[in-house]
C-alpha cells in the first residue's frame, strides 16, 4: 500500500513534468531549425497618429525590396502571402487552407528541407509551386508530381495552371511558417503587383549579413521611414508609418502583433515551468512524508539491524537504495503513461508531439538526472532520520520525529493546499469567464447561421444563387458581407462635419449586402436598415460622379462624433466618397471580447461580398445542409462545398482561452490529487504516532466519532490556513487575468466559498479514511504495543 | 453477604494467527464480590492481561459466560460495552498511559468529557480527585514533567474521577520504585476501603498482600485461590 501510493504520487508528478517539459522544449526551440535563424528578422509595421497607433505583423509589398535596395546590410528578403485556394488535379478538388506565396529566396533564407527540386530555382518563375509529400500523395498518388500541372484558384480570367517544381518535407512542429503549398510570389497579379507601403498583406523577412547588424539597422530604418512617410507618402503632422525588426527567434514567444501563428507567450512558459517544478516538488514532499510515516513502523527493523552490527552508512545506503528503486519504477511508469496520454496532450496543445521526442538521448539524460535528484532529495531525509535515531530510543519508544520536523511537514501540507485552492479558484473563474464569453449577448444572434464562401465566379451569379437558397422553407433569410461580424478587421477612416468642426475618425468598416441587419438580428436604435433604393444611389456611371454611399454607424462611432443617434440620421459623412447615415445600430461585439467595442461603419457594398450568411430555422439542420449542398453542386461545381457555422467561428476566437481553461482544470485536479496523497501520508503518519493516545482515549470511553473528529480537526486547521492564504492570491491572479478581457465577469465571493468547501470536503474524506481506521482499531492492540 | 459483581464461567479466549492457535483463557472460572480487592498472579503468558482486558470490556471472550452485576454481557456489542465501561470501570496501567500532549488536569478530565459531565461539575470533580491524590499542585504540568510516582497518581486520579464501581489495575507499581509503589498501593487500598472493587494483576508478592484474595493462574486457568483477609 505504502509503495503503491508513493509510486503513484511520484509517477503523476513525473508524467506532468515530462509533458510540460515537451511543451516547453517545443516552444523554446521555435524556428531554431533555421540555420541562419540568428540573422533573420521579421519586419512588422506600426502606423497612425498622435491619437491612435495600429500595430501589425504584415507590411506592404515595398518593405522588402526597398530595404534591400537601400541598406547593404540586408542580404536578401522573403515576402510571404497567405491565400487559401481551391486546388484541382484531374477529378480531385479540395479547398486548401495552407497555401503560401513566397519569393524565390524562400529556400535560401529558411532551412526547409527540399526533397526534390533545386532550392535556388523552384520558385524563380511565375506559376511555379512546391508541395509537401502528403499533398503529392493526395493529388498524384504514386506518380512523380514534379513537372505536372495543378489548377489553382477558380478565377477563369486568371492563369490557374501551376507547375510543380519541387517537393518539400513538412515544416517542423516548431516553425512559425507552416504550409502544404508554396507558390512563387511572382505568380501574384493585380494589386499584388502595385508597389505599396500601406497595403499591408505580406509577411516580410530579411536575411542580414551579420546578426550584430540588427540594432544599428533598426536605427537607420527609423530615419529612413520618417523620410518615406513625409516625402513619398505625404504624411503630415503626427502621422507616421514605422517598420520594426523582430529577430526571428524572438517572434514566437516575445511578439505581440500576431502573425502566421498565434503569439506564444514567454510568461506562459515561465508559469508552466514553475507549475512543473511545483508539481514535482509536491510529489517529492509526499514521498518524504510517506517515507517518514512508514518508517515510524520500521523502528524495530532498524534497531535489530543495528544490534546485529549494521553501520549508519549501510543503513543510509539501504534507504537511499529503496528510494532509488521506487523512483526508477516511477520513471519507467511515467514514461509509459506519458507516451499513452500523448495523443490527448497533442489534442490539448495542438502541437504534433511524437513519442520519439520523449526517447531522444537528451531527454532521457535529463530524466536520468531528474531521477537521481529526486532519489536524493526524497530519500535522504527519511534515511537520515531513521539512521540517526539512537538505538535505545528506538527500542524504547519507536522512531519519533522532532516537533520542528512536524512543523515543516505541516507547512508543506499547507503549501500543497495553497496551490490546490489557488488552482481551484483560478479554474472556476476561468471557466465562468469562458462560459460568459460563450453566452454573452453580443448584440447580434450568431446561432443557426451557416457561412458559405463567395468567390470571383460566384459573384456574378450571387443574386440568383441567393434567391435559389431563399426558396427553401427552412431558410429564414440570406445576406452577404465582406467578412463575418464575429471579427471585423477592415480598417478605414471617415470624415464628418460635427458640432465642433471637421472631424476624422479611424474606424472598422464592413461592406454588407441588403438584409444584413435583419439576418444578424441586430438592433437599430435610430433610422432604418439599407433598402433596395439605397443600391440605386450607388451610381458608378460617369466615373462615380453621382455615387452615394449609405452608412449605418454603431453607437460608439456616433458618440465619438458628438451626436445622439437621432441627430446622426441623415447626416453626410465621407469615406473617400460621401454618403448619408441611414441608421445607428446598437453596439455589438465585432472582435473578441478581449477588446472593447470601437467605432464601426457598416456600408452598403454587395460587390465586396466574400461570405454569404444563411440564417436557417434549425429544425432539421442535416436536411438543410443537404439542400444547400445540392444547390452548391449545381451552382458552383468548380469548388467543393465547404461551410461552417458562425457560432464555431466565434468559438475559434477563444481557442487559446479555452486551452488555458483546460490546462488549469487538468492541473487543479492533479494538484488536488497530489495534495490528497500528501495529506493521506501525513494522516497515516500522525495516526501511527498517536496510536497510544487513541487507545487510551478509547479505553476511557471515546467514541469512534470523537476520535475521528479529533484527528481530522488538526488537518482541517491546516487546510483552512491554506484557504486563507490562497484566496487573496487567487483573487489577485484572476483579477489580472480578467484585465485581458474588455468584457468580463465580476469575481463573486461564492467562488471562494465553493473552492474552500471543495478542498475541505476532499481533505476530510482523505483524512477520515485514516482516522476511522485508527478509531475502530482495538485499543488493546494500541496499548499492548507500548 | 456481598453479591457477585463479576462472575465468569467457562470463559475462553483463543488468539489465532495463520499457523498457530494460542489458548489465552481455557474455560476460566472466577468470581469477584462487590467491594473485594483481588490480586491476580501468574507467570508471563498465563492469560492475566487477557483476563483483565475482558473484565475491562476492552476485548470479547470467544466462549463462556460473563455476568457483570448479574447481567450477561458476553454478547454485548462494541457500543454497549463502551457505555458500560466508561460509567463503571476505571483503569490503572503499568506504563501509566497518560496522554503526553495533555496537562495533568486535562488527562484527569478526559473520562468526564466522554461521559458527558457538564463543565462546571467536571472542574469540581477533577479538583477533588487531584486533591485526594495529592497532585493538585501539578495540575498544569505535562506528564513528561512528572516523576513516575506522580504520573501513576495522576493515572489513579483519572481512574477514580468518574467514581467507578470497579478499578482494574495492570501491574500498577511495575514501573515504580518501592517508595512510590507503596504509596500507590496505599491509594488503591484507601479506594477499596471506600467501597471500590479492585482487580489487580501483579507479579509482586508484596503488592498482592494488599488484596483480600489472590488468584494464581497458569495456562489460562485458575490453579489456586488463597484468601489473605476477610472482606469487611
Amino acid at each position: 500500500m505504502y509503495a503503491v501510493v508513493n509510486i503513484a504520487g511520484l509517477t503523476l508528478g513525473i508524467v506532468s513534468c515530462i509533458l510540460i517539459g515537451l511543451y516547453i522544449v517545443n516552444q523554446l526551440s521555435y524556428d531554431r531549425f533555421n540555420v541562419k535563424a540568428d540573422r533573420i528578422v521579421r519586419v512588422t509595421m506600426s502606423y497612425g497618429d498622435a491619437n491612435q497607433v495600429q500595430n501589425t505583423s504584415v507590411t506592404g509589398n515595398e518593405a522588402g525590396p526597398q530595404l534591400k535596395l537601400t541598406f547593404p546590410q540586408v542580404k536578401s528578403y522573403v515576402r510571404i502571402y497567405t491565400w487559401p485556394r481551391v486546388v484541382k488535379y484531374g477529378d480531385k478538388m479540395f479547398d486548401e487552407k495552407q497555401m503560401l506565396y513566397a519569393d524565390s529566396t524562400f529556400f535560401n533564407v529558411f532551412s526547409f528541407h527540399l526533397l526534390q527540386g533545386n532550392p535556388a530555382t523552384v520558385l524563380s518563375a511565375p506559376q511555379e509551386i512546391v508541395i509537401t509529400k502528403a499533398v503529392a500523395k493526395k493529388y498524384f498518388g504514386d506518380q512523380d508530381p514534379v513537372g505536372k500541372t495543378l489548377q489553382i484558384g477558380t478565377d477563369p480570367t486568371a492563369n490557374t495552371n501551376y507547375t510543380v517544381t519541387g517537393i518539400v518535407a513538412d515544416a517542423p512542429a516548431a516553425s512559425q511558417i507552416k504550409f502544404d503549398f508554396i507558390a512563387s510570389f511572382s505568380s501574384l497579379t493585380g494589386m499584388h503587383k502595385r508597389p505599396s507601403w500601406f497595403n499591408a498583406n505580406y509577411y516580410t523577412y530579411l536575411l542580414l549579413h551579420h546578426q550584430d547588424q540588427i540594432a544599428p539597422l533598426q536605427k537607420q530604418i527609423n530615419t529612413y521611414m520618417k523620410e518615406v512617410s513625409k516625402n513619398e507618402l505625404g504624411m503630415t503632422g503626427s502621422e507616421f508609418l514605422k517598420l520594426h525588426l523582430e529577430p526571428l527567434l524572438r517572434v514566437h514567444l516575445y511578439s505581440h502583433v500576431g502573425g502566421l501563428e498565434p503569439d506564444g507567450s514567454i510568461t506562459a512558459i515561465y508559469i508552466l515551468g514553475a507549475i512543473a517544478l511545483l508539481i514535482l516538488f509536491i510529489a517529492c514532499i509526499n514521498y518524504i512524508n510517506l517515507a517518514t510515516a512508514y518508517s515510524a513502523g520500521r523502528g524495530l527493523e532498524i534497531a535489530i539491524r543495528k544490534v546485529f552490527g549494521a553501520e549508519r552508512k549501510q543503513l543510509f545506503l539501504q534507504f537511499i537504495g529503496e528510494s532509488f528503486l521506487l523512483t526508477v519504477i516511477s520513471f519507467v511508469l511515467a514514461i509509459a503513461i506519458a507516451v499513452m496520454v500523448l495523443p490527448l496532450f497533442v489534442q490539448l496543445t495542438g502541437i504534433a508531439f511524437t513519442a520519439g521526442m520523449i526517447v531522444t538521448p537528451l531527454f532521457i539524460l535529463l530524466l536520468w538526472v531528474l531521477c537521481l535528484a529526486i532519489t536524493f532529495v526524497s530519500g535522504s531525509y527519511p534515511a537520515l532520520i531513521l539512521t540517526n535515531t539512537g538505538l535505545a530510543k528506538i527500542l524504547k519508544s519507536g522512531v519519533r520525529l522532532a516537533s520542528s520536523g512536524g512543523n515543516l511537514r505541516k507547512s508543506l501540507i499547507v503549501f500543497q493546499f495553497v496551490v490546490s485552492v489557488f488552482l481551484i479558484i483560478s479554474t472556476l473563474i476561468i471557466l465562468l469567464q469562458l462560459s460568459y464569453v460563450r453566452n454573452k449577448n453580443l448584440g447580434y444572434n450568431k446561432n443557426h447561421i451557416i457561412v458559405l464562401p463567395v468567390d470571383y465566379r460566384m459573384r456574378p451569379q450571387y443574386d440568383a444563387f441567393k434567391k435559389a437558397i431563399e426558396n427553401d422553407p427552412q431558410i429564414v433569410s440570406v445576406t452577404g458581407a465582406y467578412e463575418s461580424p464575429v471579427n471585423i478587421r477592415w480598417g478605414d477612416g471617415i470624415d464628418a462635419q460635427t458640432k465642433s468642426g471637421k472631424a476624422s475618425l479611424n474606424v472598422n468598416a464592413l461592406p454588407v449586402d441588403l438584409g444584413f441587419i435583419k439576418t444578424m438580428d441586430m438592433h437599430l436604435v435610430a433610422g432604418t436598415a439599407f433598402t433596395p433604393a439605397d443600391l440605386m444611389k450607388m451610381d458608378t456611371s460617369d466615373n462615380y460622379k453621382n455615387y452615394q454611399y449609405s452608412f449605418i454607424l454603431n453607437e460608439t462611432a456616433v458618440h465619438k462624433l458628438g451626436w445622439t443617434p437621432e441627430e446622426a440620421i441623415g447626416k453626410t459623412i465621407s469615406k473617400g466618397r460621401s454618403g448619408i447615415i441611414k441608421g445607428v445600430v446598437k453596439d455589438f461585439n465585432f472582435a473578441s471580447l478581449h477588446q472593447p467595442i470601437g467605432p464601426l461603419v457598416i456600408f452598403l457594398g454587395p460587390e465586396f461580398t466574400n461570405e454569404m450568411f444563411v440564417k436557417i430555422k434549425g429544425n432539421n439542420i442535416p436536411a438543410t445542409i443537404d439542400f444547400l449542398h445540392n444547390l452548391w453542386k449545381e451552382w458552383a461545381p468548380y469548388r467543393p462545398f465547404e461551410y461552417h457555422f458562425l457560432n464555431d467561428e466565434y468559438n475559434n476566437l477563444y481557442k487559446s482561452d479555452q486551452r488555458t481553461g483546460k490546462i488549469f482544470t487538468i492541473f487543479s485536479i492533479l494538484a488536488i490529487l497530489l495534495a490528497c496523497l500528501g495529506l493521506l501520508a501525513l494522516a497515516a503518519y500522525t495516526t501511527v504516532q498517536r496510536t497510544k493516545e487513541i487507545g487510551i482515549r478509547k479505553v476511557l470511553g471515546a467514541s469512534v466519532i470523537s476520535i475521528t473528529t479529533l484527528i481530522s480537526k488538526d488537518f482541517l486547521k491546516l487546510v483552512i490556513v491554506a484557504i486563507v492564504i490562497a484566496v487573496p492570491l487567487g483573487w489577485i491572479a484572476m483579477h489580472r487575468w480578467l484585465q485581458n478581457f474588455a468584457y468580463k465577469i465580476h469575481i463573486h465571493w461564492w467562488v471562494f466559498v465553493i473552492a474552500g468547501l471543495v478542498s475541505v470536503f476532499i481533505a476530510l474524506i482523505t483524512v477520515s479514511f485514516q482516522a476511522i481506521k485508527a478509531a475502530v482499531a482495538n485499543p488493546v492492540e494500541a496499548l499492548r504495543s507500548e | 453477604m456481598q453479591s457477585n459483581m463479576i462472575k465468569i464461567s467457562n470463559l475462553e479466549k483463543i488468539y489465532r494467527t495463520e499457523e498457530v492457535e494460542t489458548i489465552a483463557l481455557n474455560k476460566m472460572n472466577m468470581e469477584v464480590k462487590e467491594g473485594e480487592f483481588v490480586a491476580v498472579m501468574g507467570p508471563s503468558g498465563c492469560g492475566k492481561s487477557t483476563l483483565l482486558n475482558i473484565l475491562g470490556l476492552l476485548d470479547d471472550p470467544d466462549d463462556g459466560s460473563f455476568l457483570f452485576n448479574g447481567e450477561e454481557i458476553a454478547g454485548y456489542n462494541e457500543r454497549q460495552r463502551a457505555n458500560l465501561r466508561k460509567r463503571t470501570i476505571g483503569f490503572v496501567f503499568q506504563s501509566f498511559n497518560l496522554i503526553d500532549e495533555l496537562t495533568v488536569y486535562e488527562n484527569v478530565e478526559l473520562p468526564l468529557i466522554y461521559t458527558g459531565v457538564k463543565a462546571s461539575e467536571r472542574k469540581e470533580r477533577v479538583e477533588n480527585a487531584l486533591d485526594k491524590m495529592q497532585i493538585m499542585h501539578r495540575r498544569n504540568h505535562f506528564p513528561q514533567q512528572l516523576s513516575g510516582g506522580q504520573q501513576q497518581r495522576v493515572a489513579v486520579a483519572r481512574a477514580v474521577v468518574n467514581n467507578p464501581k470497579l478499578i482494574l489495575a495492570d501491574e500498577p507499581t511495575g514501573n515504580l520504585d518501592s517508595n512510590n509503589g507503596n504509596e500507590v498501593m496505599a491509594l488503591l487500598t484507601d479506594l477499596n476501603d471506600a467501597g471500590t472493587t479492585i482487580v489487580m494483576v501483579t507479579h509482586s508478592e508484596h503488592d498482592a498482600k494488599y488484596a483480600h484474595r489472590i488468584i494464581r493462574m497458569l495456562d489460562g486457568q485458575t490453579v489456586t485461590e488463597s484468601i489473605l483477609r476477610e472482606q469487611l
